[in-house]
């Protein structure tokens, strides 16, 4: 016995919801209940921007077939010029590619004409990364992300694919290194 | 009775998130609207203790909204709290010249507004 009244019991330890598990809460609930492609782009700027503290960002779409980045959408920033695979780097690509958001913490300084990235975040379906969400700029009063911002990166992976681009479950095996070049 | 707080957003994430704090975190009564023109009309429906205000927002910002409320006389004396995401030091003035009592900015820290809400309209 370990002394866990609840566990003798069986009934449940009281959850004490913090303010982050809120914020997790509305997050995925707006993602839920998105009614469209373009309504769940407008929850993924929404969420962005309320609760990450930037209003700059892009969606780069990953097409496995011809091996590259496409732009899908952008908010705040013209992602014309913008080398996807340069501001990644090998290592930060193949991170991104393995499902596992890349946070840039260096410097917040724009280098050269355009911004860089404070974060990608893959987006991903059964453990392939169908797209990557880059986040610029972040608002002058946010200094940095903090811990709960990566569970917010964490649920936007696993949960924005479906209201997006309407894929779920079964994806492809997940290839070795990244399997994407430019 | 339980003190109301209209809270005004366009952004249907926001208002969730505000909803639920102060749905778990708070005794308060919570309304809310989708811009300003409708933050006006709902403020002379439901005479709410305090209006806690987007800034950014279709059809009227909030600071237009804030010197409207501020022009009638069923709203003038309502505490509004204005919340953004621009937290320049001219962009804050002018919400106060809008009239708005207090000015936050985005990402909300959920603590933070509770504590404000509190200071306002006790807990």
């Amino acid at each position: 016995m370990n002394g866990d009244k609840s566990s003798a019991t069986g009934a449940k330890p009281a959850v004490v919801e913090t303010m982050n598990d809120l914020r997790l809460g509305a997050a995925r609930k707006r993602l839920a209940e998105s009614s469209g492609q373009e309504d769940a782009i407008e929850g993924v700027r929404e969420i962005v921007a309320n609760f990450l503290g930037s209003e700059e960002m892009g969606l780069f779409r990953v097409d496995r077939r011809t091996e590259t980045f496409e732009v899908f959408w952008s908010f705040g920033i013209d992602l014309e010029q913008y080398d996807l695979l340069r501001a990644l780097g090998d290592t930060g690509l193949q991170r991104v590619m393995r499902g596992e958001c890349h946070v840039d913490l260096g410097t917040r300084e724009r280098s050269g004409a355009m911004a860089k990235a404070q974060a990608f975040v893959p987006i991903s379906v059964a453990d392939q990364t169908i797209a990557i969400l880059a986040i610029f700029r972040l608002l002058p009063q946010k200094v940095a992300f903090d811990k709960s911002d990566m569970e917010l990166f964490k649920l936007l992976s696993d949960e924005a694919a479906k209201p997006l681009f309407g894929v779920t479950g079964h994806a492809a095996p997940r290839t070795e290194g990244p399997g994407v070049r430019m | 009775m339980s003190k109301k707080i209209l809270v005004v957003d366009d952004s249907r994430t926001a208002l969730m998130m505000e909803r639920e704090i102060l749905e778990r975190r708070t005794t308060y009564q919570c309304v809310t609207a989708n811009d300003g023109q409708e933050a006006v009309e709902k403020a002379q429906q439901e005479h709410p203790d305090l209006i806690l205000m987007d800034v950014v927002m279709p059809r009227m910002n909030g600071f237009e909204a804030c010197k409207m409320m501020r022009q009638q006389a069923s709203t003038r004396e309502i505490p509004i709290v204005l919340v953004t995401t621009r937290g320049e030091e001219s962009y804050m003035e002018a919400g106060f010249q809008s009239g708005c009592n207090d000015y936050i900015t985005k990402p909300v820290n959920g603590t933070e507004l509770v504590a404000l809400l509190q200071s306002y309209l006790g807990e």
